[in-house]
């Protein structure tokens, strides 16, 4: 479980000190999958950064599962929106590189005779991950250069998802890719989300893609007071890609009228 | 006029041309100049032909230094290169050069720690950033009553001269790769050493070779300095000497001879870049 409390986070200096987020306090429980909605810079993904423990909040606190977090840890998976892989690895180095370096210590690990039986096993199964997400075995020998977006994206979540994390964040994982990719990584993405059991936390600037996605939407919006704190938070776990044009359009609406008043009024 | 048009580009052919007009023109002028200098003087030094300097570097490449004889007569080509001049001087220079290119590598683990740990970072940035203000050559004399005229002062030049740029160059690399990748690793289970050295230092490693290939220029020009001050062998020494006695038709086929070793090196460096880092030259 995920615990937000009165988290305060301003950047700089006085006189020319920013609020970026203004006592945003949530709890997010494990298995829930939320959608973070926002427009551009109002702190979607410096919540993001606080539950990775990239980032300390000015002031308040972040707990998983009751414990203040130092720094990012195998406990909390990331999708970025770009840079999500290392571009001097395969697409299948890439998603082996969790299993390797949490399986052997030391840089001499490769002469150990268990090595290359171990690593025959964790290749298999990236693989095997790589293939659950949609990709060949000649696209696990290329390099993420030679990969398109998509593709590109797919092995970042395998890379993500074999170290079984209990929470999985993204942030804006999907805004580069083409419309078509786009629905097709949301329906995977929610499908693994099902499969895996895990809490996946999606920021996206998309309210579509927030209400389909999730099955509880955030919405972050600027107070007068500076920073952004929690406009609105709903539960949708009645929305999805099947459901109905006009549910998702009025979902869509409710969640767009909320987020356009000052938060002060819309917190629900 | 065309070229100075940015949309306009010579044909192949015209673009080769261009490219060694340089070397003909300069090539030419010097041959005419020579001829010219000859006719007037026929025991001219300044400006030797090219026959004198074909003739000097084959006694450097064949003979002994101070040797008049071409060799002992039933010495075998391989062994007359061994005990010659050019030999023993590229030799003398190759060694120091090694050593000092050797040297550079802690430069890039010290950039790579100060970019990745911040308490390193705060402890030598600012010296490093002050040492590398400090023109090399100024040091020579300190250098040299410091630590003798013997192989440490030479090296030192080079380390003083080259390792803070190095270290600063692998410093900014380092700095620049995404912070995304640092946050990925570490959500992928690396601790911070792995991290450094298995996601950083592998990403930035292609560029690094690329900066101490543009450095090696450097390396040599404080390996010179060096050696022309004070050594007693070595490709410089041997140009310093050769000067005393207007030595032009060694000098100049040496210092082409320089030439070409380091852009040997520059294409052998260059060449195992790509060979190593397909992926880094595909993606640039």
């Amino acid at each position: 479980m995920i615990r937000i409390e009165n988290v305060h986070v301003d950047y700089g200096r006085s006189p020319d000190r920013k609020k970026i987020l203004n006592g945003i306090d949530a709890e997010i429980r494990a298995g829930e999958f939320v959608s973070i909605v926002g427009q551009t810079g109002c702190g979607k993904s410096t919540l993001l950064r606080l539950i990775l423990g990239e980032e300390k909040p000015t002031q308040g606190r972040v707990l998983v599962d009751g414990m203040e977090r130092s720094q990012p840890d195998r406990q909390c998976g990331y999708v970025p929106q770009k840079y999500s892989l290392f571009p001097d690895k395969s697409a299948l180095s890439n998603v082996t590189f969790g299993p390797e370096v949490t399986t052997f210590r030391g840089p001499w690990a490769w002469l150990s005779p268990r090595y290359h039986r171990q690593m025959r096993a964790i290749c298999d199964e990236a693989l095997a991950y790589l293939q659950h997400t949609g990709l060949s075995e000649v696209d696990s020998r290329k390099y993420p250069h030679q990969l398109s977006g998509g593709m590109q994206q797919r092995v970042a979540i395998a890379q993500t998802l074999v170290m079984k994390p209990s929470i999985v964040l993204m942030d804006e994982a999907f805004s580069a890719l083409d419309p078509g990719t786009r629905a097709a990584m949301q329906r995977l993405i929610k499908r693994l989300w099902r499969e895996s059991g895990a809490t996946f936390i999606f920021v996206t600037h998309n309210t579509r893609e927030a209400v389909c996605l999730g099955t509880r939407v955030i919405g972050l919006a600027k107070t007068s007071g500076g920073g952004a704190s929690i406009a609105l938070d709903l539960r949708m776990d009645h929305i999805d890609f099947d459901s109905a044009e006009n549910d998702v359009q009025g979902a869509v609406n409710r969640i767009e009228a909320r987020a356009a008043q000052p938060p002060e009024y819309a917190l629900l | 006029m065309s070229i100075l048009r940015m949309h306009v580009a010579p044909a192949r052919a015209t673009a080769w041309i261009l490219s060694w007009a340089l070397f003909a023109g300069g090539i030419c002028a010097y041959f005419t100049v020579a001829r010219q200098r000859h006719l007037d003087n026929p025991d001219d030094r300044v400006t030797p032909t090219l026959a004198q300097m074909a003739q000097a570097f084959a006694d450097a490449a064949l003979k002994a230094p101070g040797d008049e004889a071409s060799g002992e007569p039933g010495q075998s080509l391989g062994a007359r290169i061994a005990n010659s001049m050019l030999w023993k001087d590229t030799k003398a220079t190759g060694r120091r050069f090694l050593i000092s290119v050797a040297l550079l590598l802690p430069a890039v683990l010290l950039g790579l720690h100060m970019a990745m740990f911040p308490y390193i970072g705060s402890f030598f940035l600012r010296f490093v950033q002050f040492f590398d203000k400090i023109v090399a050559l100024s040091l020579l004399p300190i250098l040299f009553i410091a630590f003798g005229i013997d192989e440490l002062a030479k090296i030192m030049l080079i380390v003083v001269g080259v390792t803070p740029t190095i270290i600063l160059d692998t410093f900014n690399l380092s700095k620049s790769v995404p912070r995304e990748q640092i946050v990925k690793g570490f959500t992928l289970g690396a601790g911070d050493l792995r991290v450094a050295y298995q996601v950083v230092l592998k990403q930035i490693w292609p560029r690094v070779l690329n900066s101490i290939r543009l450095n090696l220029k450097a390396v040599m020009l404080f390996l010179f300095a060096g050696e022309m001050i004070a050594s007693t062998d070595g490709l410089a020494y041997r140009i310093a000497l050769l000067r005393r006695h207007m030595g032009m038709d060694t000098i100049i086929p040496y210092v082409l001879w320089v030439a070409l070793l380091l852009f040997l090196v520059d294409v052998g460096m260059s060449r195992l870049n790509r060979w190593l880092h397909p992926w880094f030259v595909e993606a640039s």
